[in-house]
């Protein structure tokens, strides 16, 4: 697709490309580190010839806007989750719905399932969305809050943060909470003002945004296992030599389960941490009950039919 | 980016709006970027207005139009006369008093020098005051306004910098009094020195003050009503400006009776304008802010700051007599609008409270409204009282000292600024 | 012709200012029914959505009053017929800027079709996302006004006051 013959193995390639990386997590944590790893070995194989540059705190924009301009062909990627894209390809959402998978093994298995790998098509072919990797795990995800939450019935009335799109929300709203759509980064503030009552985090962000400043409890639902994925322009990556593409694929997966494996071994200290800054951790949370509420999402975003087809592919249940 | 800038300032310096003359040159970046999509801008404008956080400040413009139709301005008159007006210069004490209360429920600089001005104007010549020292006297206590909550000027930083408006409320009020008493300070010393004498010589009986303050009450209640509903989580900030429209409709039909329909609709109809120029403007500057990131020119800044010192006190006098050098030549909205995403990491960097932060760059900023050649407030009063700038400047230099001590006093006593935020918010 | 953009004007103005004072009011029952624990989720979304519309609607009423701020020390020096010059080139600059908003958020209002709205299910991102292009159609139309009016009356009859922009809020 490009029109260059030359080798790229050459000591300084010709043509250099920029990709702008945007995420809207703090450069503290792990995910940071994994994209400017990513962006390090990529920059290293390529001789120079292709370089990441990593935007943290959502610098180039909010993750909706970004996405729209990924499509449209710009040279920018960004760090997002099956929620969103499930706007462009609806099933694909499924992914985001509550107590859908458990563990990064899991995870691993999806990329190469058949029902997945027509979904990725659709959103290159039809939406113009590339997706490099889905191999970074943010990890299980649990209520922060100033109350704690044992049981689904806990949730009642409760003003939860979570992103714009109606995934999110459904599965917020399964497991008994009022969602409120509201950027990452305005939650500190809306918490110290009591705008909303909680948000459903993982254990990194509540350190990374400072959060035990605002909210006393960590109520450990594990409603979602957050997988995000890493999309660019499938405009830009076209335009790539394919040993550049080939690249920034694999580099991509492979920083990705390093990023995911780092934040699953700090958890427990995270958990300590949280301890001494005086938040509770609540553990006995009504797992069952939870899981059965969370079934509701399912229902109501008519994605049973679809996980049961991915259970199906992947032997699971 | 360079061309940009350049364009930026020469279509400033054609007239064009500012507004339009940032977006403008913003675009710019976007034709030199061939693989940016050109419906980009067209996104950031709009979603400048899509934030929770930005929402706080329509609400703040339409209370302040609100509160300034409600018959408040009137009362604080009577009121401020009687406690000063035995003063040396007792005018222009009046209007040192006048100017702290009002500034408990006004947030413009600009719109108090302008009614100060009409108020006690004429008055302060009559008495035989010369005009340069007339012009200080009023342009000086409009900056009052702009610490003591609520203030426009911190609702853009804090809104801007997510830093809580709160915090930022709550810190304004020491400065803003200590403002207030150093200038009152600065008028005894020019009236002993001129000779000019007190506006009544008996000092006003206990009950004429009761009555008075009774009456008055409803206006100092409001800027105290707004930081506890903030303390304690009663409202966001967003919320805080809807309920200040509340409570100024409120007052204005069931306290004070002068508040009708026919007001209400002309000042929806007055807000409508006012955010459409302010709002225009940030939406518009979100374009150029995206080329200033894209190309990463504020982390490229910062790092040249901190490379020169880390040191917390040194990076805040460079940044201050930076922000004073160009608050010569633009006024305060579009700089704060400018700079704050930029300071803020830098403030970060070296571990400058920003709530401190915030009230020494908005301070510092406001004052760019009384330095040549462009400042809105020193036009202002200049025309009320056909004086030149030199004359005003050399009639009130004591008021310009008093300036001077409460922005060095704020930078290097951050207690002045962060002792009443962290007692009523906690310590952070 | 002028009868029907004085009714635009007219709309123009209701719709900004019912517009601000009913995002005043959800905000408000925002806070008010969050309190008494049965929060309105949607309010502040609806608010927003308001608010988009305020602005640009907001920005024509502001820049067809000559309410927007511009910066005057240069200008107001030089002779009227110059500054008379200087005001046609900075309207049509404009205009050229304007419709190039115009084209590009009909584009984004269409690409941004299938994004919902803060998470509202069935809402798209598009009824927010036309308010950019036709609040800049509005203010197109605004500049070209001034620009006919400008060339109409000559430098000539230009009063003495003219040449001063407004100030800020601050
Ligand atoms: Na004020
Ligand atoms: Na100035």
């Amino acid at each position: 697709a490009c029109g260059k013959t030359e080798t790229a193995k050459t000591k300084s390639p010709k043509q250099k490309y920029v990709l702008k990386f945007n995420h809207v997590l703090s450069d503290s944590e792990p995910f940071h580190k994994g994209f400017l790893n990513w962006g390090k070995r990529v920059k290293e194989r390529t001789n120079g010839g292709l370089e990441i540059q990593v935007f943290h705190s959502a610098q180039l924009g909010v993750e909706e806007d970004i996405i729209e301009q990924i499509r449209q062909g710009a040279n920018i990627g960004q760090n997002t989750d099956s929620a969103r894209l499930g706007m462009y390809v609806p099933a694909i959402a499924v992914m985001n719905a509550p107590y859908f998978v458990d563990s990064i093994d899991e995870v691993a298995k999806l990329r190469e399932l058949a029902t997945v790998k027509a979904w990725q098509k659709e959103l290159e072919d039809k939406h113009g969305i590339k997706i490099l990797s889905f191999t970074w795990v943010q990890g299980l995800r649990h209520m922060v809050t100033n109350k704690p939450i044992k049981t689904p019935d806990d949730l009642k009335g409760l003003r939860i943060r979570t992103p714009g799109v109606p995934i999110w929300q459904e599965s917020i709203r399964s497991i008994g909470a009022s969602p409120v759509a509201l950027p990452f980064g305005e939650v500190y503030i809306a918490m110290e003002q009591k705008a909303i009552d909680g948000a459903d985090l993982v254990y990194r962000n509540v350190t990374g945004a400072k959060l035990f400043e605002v909210a006393k409890y960590m109520s450990e639902t594990n409603h979602i296992l957050l997988i995000n994925f890493e999309v660019i322009s499938k405009k830009f990556f076209d335009s790539l030599p394919p040993e550049y593409q080939q690249i920034l694929v694999e580099e991509c997966d492979k920083a990705g389960l390093e990023a995911s494996r780092e934040m699953e071994k700090e958890v427990e200290p995270l958990r300590k941490q949280l301890a001494e800054k005086g938040m509770t951790i609540v553990q006995d949370v009504d797992a069952a009950a939870f899981r059965k509420a969370g079934e509701g999402a399912y229902n109501v975003l008519k994605l049973t039919e679809v996980r049961d087809q991915l259970y199906k592919e992947m032997g699971k249940k | 980016m360079t061309e940009v800038f350049i364009a930026f300032f020469l279509f400033m310096l054609m007239g064009m709006p500012v507004a339009f003359a940032i977006g403008i040159s913003g675009m710019m970046f976007f034709m030199q970027q061939p693989t940016l999509p050109s419906t980009i801008p067209a996104q950031l404008v709009l979603t400048q207005t899509q934030s929770f956080m930005l929402l706080a400040i329509p609400l703040f413009v339409f209370a302040g139009n609100l509160l300034n139709e409600t018959g408040i301005t009137h009362r604080l008159m009577r009121l401020s006369s009687m406690l000063a007006g035995h003063l040396r210069a007792g005018l222009a004490q009046v209007n040192m008093v006048l100017a702290a209360t009002l500034g408990g429920i006004t947030s413009s600089a600009i719109a108090d020098a302008t009614m100060l001005g009409r108020v006690l104007g004429p008055g302060m010549l009559e008495k035989g005051y010369s005009r340069g020292f007339c012009a200080g006297v009023i342009a000086f206590s409009s900056l009052i306004t702009t610490m003591i909550p609520p203030g426009i000027g911190l609702v853009l930083y804090g809104s801007i910098g997510e830093v809580s408006i709160g915090r930022l409320f709550a810190a304004g009020l020491v400065p803003g009094l200590l403002m207030t008493v150093l200038y009152m300070v600065a008028i005894e010393i020019t009236a002993r020195k001129q000779g000019y004498e007190p506006e009544r010589t008996e000092r006003i009986t206990l009950k004429e003050l009761v009555t008075t303050s009774l009456d008055c009450i409803w206006a100092f209640l409001f800027p105290v009503l707004l930081i506890v509903g903030l303390r304690f989580g009663l409202f966001t900030p967003s919320e805080a400006g809807a309920f200040a429209v509340a409570y100024a409709v409120t007052i204005g039909v069931f306290v004070y009776r002068e508040f009708t329909w026919e007001k209400f609709v002309r000042t929806l109809e007055d807000t409508v304008v006012d955010i459409g120029m302010v709002m225009l403007l940030i939406s518009l500057s979100a374009i150029f802010s995206y080329g200033l990131t894209w190309e990463q020119l504020p982390q490229a800044f910062a790092e040249l700051i901190v490379g020169i010192s880390g040191d917390p006190w040194l990076v805040m006098l460079i940044i201050v007599a930076m922000l004073l050098v160009v608050g010569m030549f633009m006024d305060s909205t579009v700089l704060i609008l400018l700079l704050t995403a930029i300071l803020i990491p830098i403030a970060r960097a070296v571990g400058i409270d920003l709530v401190h932060f915030g009230i020494v760059m908005v301070l510092t900023l406001t004052i760019g409204l009384l330095t040549p050649p462009v400042g809105v407030v020193m036009f202002i009063v200049c025309s009320i009282f056909n004086c030149s700038i030199v004359e005003m400047y050399r009639d009130s230099w004591w008021l310009l000292l008093a300036t001077l001590i409460v922005v060095l006093g704020c930078i290097f006593f951050p207690q002045i600024v962060l002792f009443v935020p962290d007692m009523i918010f906690g310590k952070q | 012709m002028r009868r029907f953009y004085q009714y635009v004007c007219a709309a123009e103005m209701h719709i900004a200012k019912w517009a601000l004072a009913v995002l005043t009011v959800l905000v408000i029952a925002a806070a008010v029914m969050r309190s008494i624990g049965m929060p309105i989720v949607w309010a502040i979304d609806a608010a927003t959505f308001l608010f988009a519309w305020c602005v640009f609607l907001g920005g024509d009423i502001a820049m067809r009053n000559d309410r927007l701020v511009c910066i005057d020390v240069l200008t107001c020096r030089l002779p009227k017929k110059y500054q008379h010059y200087l005001k046609i080139i900075n309207y049509s600059i404009i205009v050229v800027f304007l419709a190039s908003l115009i084209a590009h958020g009909v584009k984004l209002a269409y690409t941004t079709r299938l994004r919902t709205f803060q998470g509202i299910p069935d809402v798209s991102y598009t009824w927010v996302t036309i308010a950019v292009p036709l609040g800049c159609l509005l203010m197109l139309i605004t500049a070209i006004l001034k620009i006919r009016n400008l060339i109409q009356n000559g430098y000539e009859n230009m009063p003495d006051g003219e040449c001063g922009c407004p100030k800020e809020l601050m």
